[in-house]
């Protein structure tokens, strides 16, 4: 049914036909095939196959070539999990504690001195691939089967916020655009009720900020949108989302008269496809009004779903990650924080046991339950999901039971869209310091995510500054290893 | 040019793709491919035309080579092995110290093949390539050596030998201004001043014709909102349209003189410049965060400056160089670079160390070079420039003075009074200290004072608040530069400031100079780099700069790349104009505003811009101006101009910014945070486009998301403006259609149409759905009104 408009639909059509085969004219139709404002449908049927054009910023667009992968999911891990620890089982460690053999005898941040340290968790086997994994990561393991783990990471620097940047823009410093802005600017969003690219976190943002989801140089349409989901106020997602005076009547005979107002503005303004957009965006404004709240209305979730993913802020946002997924947002960056801390996992200087294991249990059983839901819902085959630190910490001891920071080897694990599962890629040496077997680089990370996403990190670029720039700089190389 | 791709060489190539001469020639120029992957523009065609060939090297040894050779056989090496470098087809056919690595007529035989196979050399050292890519590299030399490569961009050979006078020659922004004679065409009544001749003479060229000129109305809001940023009232446009009718000449030369008069014209003249000096108040985020509290007394400057018409050449010396002026030096326009993000590292990693340091020379070298003269310097920090002649010892000959300038906050007062209040906080210091020193003493000897001395505290305490009440206050200061060393940089290998190269001698720009330019000696070379890019015989910056001028005049540039002036830059589309422009500048003695008057004069800028469906057919990019472009305001604009019409905006002139979205005063005066995410007047820019402010702005981008709407439906900022509005026409009139024929007046300087006013009746006598007054359905009106793309544009 149409919605209640002082002008007759037939007046609306007319417009829509006299516009021709403009574009504005394609959102308009949407809205009218969709009967109602309220068109917040999840992605399949709320899709808009728009033209791309730069002035519809966010419509889809093809990929380079076909994509294993149409969304990301990135569970980002400031402040460095330790690999030893968790997924990167060195059982080396405990025949020689306390010994530092040259190979660990490599410069750290804070230059500790120190011995071996083994591992405070106990690790097992899981899965029919048999993977260890330590104990605080205990439904993770559950999962292992679905993981693709990547043993070999490197990364340039080890201090937080230059390697944070690096792992999430590809550059030390914040002057590049973030993974999830070259993802929407290359592909544009499958929902044009929500925002393309949201960034989330509990509490504290990571370390970096607004630059960990920042567009840089993009145009401004491929900024992340930032939620911390410890509030989870619609309105405090995106601003001025609530209109607080009018009722949805009274904004929707208000959003027609601007809509006619600006119709016959390009009635005299022939071929200017600014006010056409103009138009198109000002529709999907309005309905973005009742998308927003609705993908954060956890309420229609199942008791069982909810049970699934428990209580914690963290599983909260996992959560939240699969509706956004679910209605075509192209990239969900959720990091994980406690305690209102920035660089969260950097809790492993003095304390790996306490902090560690406070912090994997904070998130464990959402990630699970992430993957798992993804899997049962059929969208894992077409969602990449990377867990991951911007690095890792090193097995020799800092003080007493803290490990320092290592950006010589560290573990992040990906699963869905394209990557082969239940496998395990390169391998740090035998105390799991550094990266010595198919090493990988953040850069080749970044190569191979876009490449699952159909893109080409050579190919898209964008050119700002006299210089054609892209994710990956001047490196990067696909692993083409672990793709399916 | 290095390679060009036919003959036989390429021969089996193309037989390959069954293409003719015609491919020949002319797929190269898609197929570009510069050196090493940096700078790589991706002009490659799209995959229909790719070549199997070309997909093949890209594909399986493009990335071996880079992977497995470049690490000694590429620019970027350091030290280039055997004399041989593979980054080029020609490179292979020519070979370094043993000669050609790769023979076409016998693949196999290849020096090539043979040391990947460890037969002749054992290359890669380190590991043995698989048989499968030994294989593709055979295969690839059998096909030819394909190479995506052509002249169309050609390369700067690297490490080879400038010969600069020719390329000084060679690229038309290099060469020096032009003396240019005014095209003669038969009488034309459209033709106002010279600036038409030109434009005619390349209208005429392609077949089109100027369009008819704008309508007083639409004329009037167009130089309103170009020389001030704010709307003409109803009165304005009545009488510049009474005067247009009589005599149209004279009332458009009358009005743009007295708005050059505005001090409001600073305003809206110096925000332009603040974009291209990347301006903003601090807080660059992580690494960068400090606040620049007084960043707003550089803002003033410029405003300051650009109304009393500054000559241009003393416009930017002082802003590169004020501080080392010898007459009057001042600080405060050094802010234009000290205003940048100056990058640290939060852990004292000695590469992040480094890394923060050159990223922070980095800011000032791209913003001098891109900002004031149009060239990428910037990417020449890695390695030579692939395309423009700006060698790598350029680009440290320039971060070598600012390697020796550092950034303080200058003191504004003289030196007596800073003396003075130093003077005073000395000694409140030691009063503190003294009595924090008693009271130790107390403390660690776990007792109580005596009462000689609780008696020595209150008096030290009195003496201590005298001090402070008759202390003068903190004397005002200016974020500014000042020279702290006079030395040399040495060339950063691959960019890394960690790994030296040869000594950077600091002095100017060998494209400008030409080979041995005058070493910079007096103290960091800033004053003498300051003279280098001012001076009038300098090709780049008055180009550059009337190019920008012109740009906010007409939506887009003569060189619609306005940061760029180099070879990957777009060429302009009136090259004599641009010349013929500059030169009249600097007749003028760098006068901007005499740029404004002839421009503003010009029957170009007086064009309406109707659309033409044979016009847009021919120039649907309207490059060669056959009308004026339709234009969307800045944020800056439009929010000044709600904030007009309703009556409520506040004129008042400078001083430092606010955050608060809903203040009054000229959007001008909002605060800024380099990283984009500290206030909310940043995100309230951010919405409508206005760039983050870590780099030099070439232009701003107009992206339309529906943030902007959700802005205009539903902010209180603009519920707050309709209601004002609403609440102005309720003065007006009872009567409803005088109403909208005030409202219509005021925003858009015309009557509505009778449709126009019909909807508007309908709608406020319409009942509204929820229980309110009249005024609601006015105040909606009126927010449509205020949201409409009509506001939004001008014509």
């Amino acid at each position: 049914m149409l919605h209640r408009n002082p002008f007759s639909a037939m007046s609306r059509r007319e417009m829509i036909a006299r516009m021709g085969a403009g574009f504005g004219s394609i959102g308009l139709a949407s809205v009218l095939a969709q009967g109602d404002a309220h068109g917040n449908q999840p992605a399949a049927s709320g899709n808009l196959r728009l033209s791309s054009n730069s002035a519809t910023p966010l419509a889809p667009k093809a990929p380079h070539f076909a994509p294993t992968a149409k969304r990301v999911i990135q569970l980002f891990m400031p402040g460095g999990p330790s690999q030893v620890d968790t997924f990167d089982y060195k059982p080396s460690l405990e025949k020689n504690a306390g010994q530092r053999p040259q190979i660990v005898d490599r410069k750290t941040l804070r230059n500790t001195k120190n011995g071996l340290m083994p591992s405070p968790f106990k690790f097992k086997q899981y899965g029919e691939t048999g993977k260890w994994v330590s104990d605080i990561f205990p439904h993770v393991a559950q999962e292992v089967d679905e993981l693709c783990f990547v043993h070999s990471m490197h990364t340039d620097i080890p201090e937080h916020a230059g390697a944070i940047l690096m792992y999430n823009l590809g550059h030390l410093q914040p002057s590049r655009p973030s993974l999830g802005s070259w993802l929407t600017y290359g592909l544009g969003s499958d929902n044009q009720n929500l925002p393309g690219f949201v960034a989330m976190s509990p509490r504290a943002q990571p370390r970096g900020k607004l630059a960990n989801w920042g567009n840089a140089f993009l145009p401004g349409a491929y900024a992340g949108t930032y939620v911390n989901i410890a509030s989870m106020r619609p309105d405090q997602i995106l601003k001025d989302l609530k209109n607080s005076r009018l009722s949805h009547a009274d904004q929707r005979s208000q959003a027609d008269l601007l809509l006619q107002l600006n119709r016959m503005h390009l009635e005299r303004q022939e071929k200017n496809q600014q006010l056409e957009a103009g138009i198109q965006a000002m529709e999907m404004a309005f309905r973005m009004q009742f998308a927003v709240p609705e993908t954060f209305d956890l309420s229609k979730e199942s008791k069982s779903t909810l049970a699934m993913y428990g209580t914690s802020e963290y599983a909260k946002g996992c959560l939240l990650a699969r509706r956004m997924i679910e209605r075509g947002v192209r990239c969900v960056q959720l990091s994980h924080s406690i305690d209102g801390y920035d660089i969260a996992w950097d809790t492993g200087h003095g304390d790996i046991k306490g902090g560690h294991a406070k912090l994997a249990k904070a998130c464990d059983q959402g990630i699970a339950a992430l993957i798992k839901d993804l899997r049962l819902r059929g969208l894992l085959d077409e969602t990449l999901v990377i867990w991951g630190g911007e690095f890792g910490r090193a097995p020799t001891s800092e003080g007493k039971n803290g490990r320092d920071h290592d950006h010589y080897g560290f573990t992040v694990w990906m699963a869905g869209g394209g990557v082969k599962p239940g496998i395990s890629y390169g391998a740090t040496d035998e105390f799991g310091c550094s990266a010595v077997e198919k090493r990988v680089h953040v850069h080749d990370l970044h190569a191979t995510i876009l490449h699952c996403m159909g893109l080409d990190h050579e190919k898209l670029t964008y050119r700002y500054s006299g210089r054609d720039y892209r994710l990956t700089d001047v490196s990067g190389n696909v692993i083409r290893d672990i793709l399916v | 040019m290095e390679h060009r791709i036919s003959g036989k060489k390429a021969s089996l190539f193309f037989k390959l793709r069954g293409v003719g001469m015609f491919a020949r020639r002319i797929l190269p120029i898609f197929f570009v491919w510069i050196g090493f992957l940096c700078c790589s523009p991706s002009l490659f065609a799209d995959d229909d035309s790719e070549s199997a060939g070309i997909e093949f090297f890209e594909k399986k040894i493009r990335p071996v080579l880079v992977e497995k050779c470049y690490n000694c056989h590429s620019n970027d090496a350091k030290t280039v092995q055997g004399g041989l470098l593979l980054e080029h087809r020609d490179q292979f056919l020519s070979g370094g110290d043993s000669g050609p690595v790769i023979d076409l007529k016998q693949p196999a035989e290849s020096l090539m093949v043979e040391s990947l196979k460890w037969e002749s050399y054992e290359m890669p050292p380190d590991e043995k390539l698989s048989a499968e890519i030994i294989k593709d590299f055979e295969y690839w030399i059998t096909i030819g050596a394909p190479w995506p490569k052509s002249d169309a961009a050609p390369v700067i050979k690297t490490n080879a030998n400038y010969d600069w006078k020719k390329l000084q020659s060679e690229h038309w922004s290099f060469r020096q201004v032009a003396k240019v004679a005014i095209p003669k065409l038969s009488d034309s009544d459209w033709v106002q001043n010279e600036i038409d001749l030109f434009i005619l003479q390349k209208l005429n060229e392609h077949s089109l014709t100027p369009a008819a000129p704008a309508k007083p109305h639409e004329l009037v809001r167009r130089i309103y909102f170009d020389l001030i940023g704010l709307p003409p009232t109803p009165e304005q446009v009545e009488s510049f349209t009474i005067g247009f009718k009589s005599n149209s000449a004279l009332t458009v030369s009358e009005l743009v003189n007295d708005l050059l008069e505005s001090p409001h014209y600073g305003e809206r003249w110096g925000r332009h410049w603040l974009d291209v000096a990347r301006y903003s108040d601090g807080f660059g985020g992580f690494n960068d965060n400090r606040a620049m509290n007084d960043a707003w007394r550089y803002r003033d400057w410029v405003v300051e400056k650009l109304n009393s018409d500054l000559p241009f050449e003393e416009f930017l010396r002082t802003q590169i160089a004020g501080d080392l002026l010898k007459d009057f030096p001042d600080p405060i326009p050094t802010g234009f670079l000290a205003l940048g993000p100056s990058y640290n590292s939060d852990g004292g990693d000695p590469d992040s160390v480094a890394q923060a340091k050159s990223e922070t020379l980095d800011d000032r070298v791209d913003t001098l070079s891109r900002g004031l003269m149009g060239i990428t310097a910037s990417c020449s920090r890695c390695h030579d420039h692939k395309f423009d002649p700006i060698p790598q010892m350029d680009y440290y000959s320039l971060a070598g003075i600012f390697n020796n300038t550092s950034i303080h906050d200058a003191p504004l007062v003289p030196p007596e009074v800073v003396q003075q209040y130093n003077d005073f906080q000395k000694r409140i210091n030691e009063k503190n200290k003294a009595i924090q020193k008693l009271n130790q003493l107390i403390k660690n000897e776990k007792r109580k004072a005596t009462d000689d001395e609780t008696k020595q505290l209150i008096a030290l305490k009195a003496e201590l608040e005298d001090l402070r009440s008759s202390s003068p206050a903190k004397f005002p200061t200016a974020h500014a530069l000042r020279d702290s060393g006079s030395s040399n940089m040495k060339v950063a290998i691959r960019g890394n400031l960690r790994k030296s190269g040869s000594e950077a001698p600091r002095r100017f720009l060998r494209i400008i100079e030409g080979e041995n330019p005058q070493p910079f000696t007096n103290g960091s070379g800033r004053l003498e780099l300051a003279n280098a890019i001012a001076k009038r015989n300098n090709p780049l910056t008055t180009r550059v700069f009337v190019n920008r001028v012109w740009r906010h005049h007409f939506g887009e540039g003569i060189v619609r790349t306005p940061s760029n002036f180099g070879k990957l830059g777009d060429v302009p589309t009136h090259p004599e104009l641009l010349d013929w422009i500059a030169g009249r500048f600097w007749e003028n003695g760098g006068s901007l505003k005499s740029l404004h008057r002839l421009i503003m004069t010009s029957a170009t800028y007086q064009m309406s811009s109707d659309y033409d469906d044979s016009s847009f057919r021919i120039d649907g990019a309207n490059q060669w101006l056959w009308r004026m472009n339709p234009r969307r305001l800045d944020v800056e604009s439009w929010r000044d101009a709600l904030l007009s019409v309703t009556g409520e905006i506040d004129l008042k002139l400078g001083g430092p910014p606010t955050e608060n979205i809903n203040s009054r005063r000229r959007t001008l005066y909002f605060k800024v945070s380099r990283g984009g995410d500290r206030f909310a007047s940043d995100e309230f820019l951010r919405t409508f486009d206005f760039p983050m402010m870590r780099a030099t702005v070439a232009q701003r981008p107009t992206s339309i998301v529906p943030q902007q709407f959700l802005f205009m439906l539903n902010s209180e900022f603009m519920s707050d403006r309709a209601k004002a509005l609403a609440d102005k026409l309720q003065g007006v009139s009872k009567a409803v259609p005088e109403r909208i024929l005030f409202a219509y007046r005021l925003l858009f300087g015309r009557l509505p149409t009778k449709k126009e006013l019909n909807l508007g009746i309908r709608f406020t006598t319409m009942k509204p759905n929820s229980q309110s007054g009249e005024n609601d359905a006015w105040r909606n009106y009126c927010q449509a009104l205020l949201s409409s793309n009509e506001f939004l544009f001008i014509n």
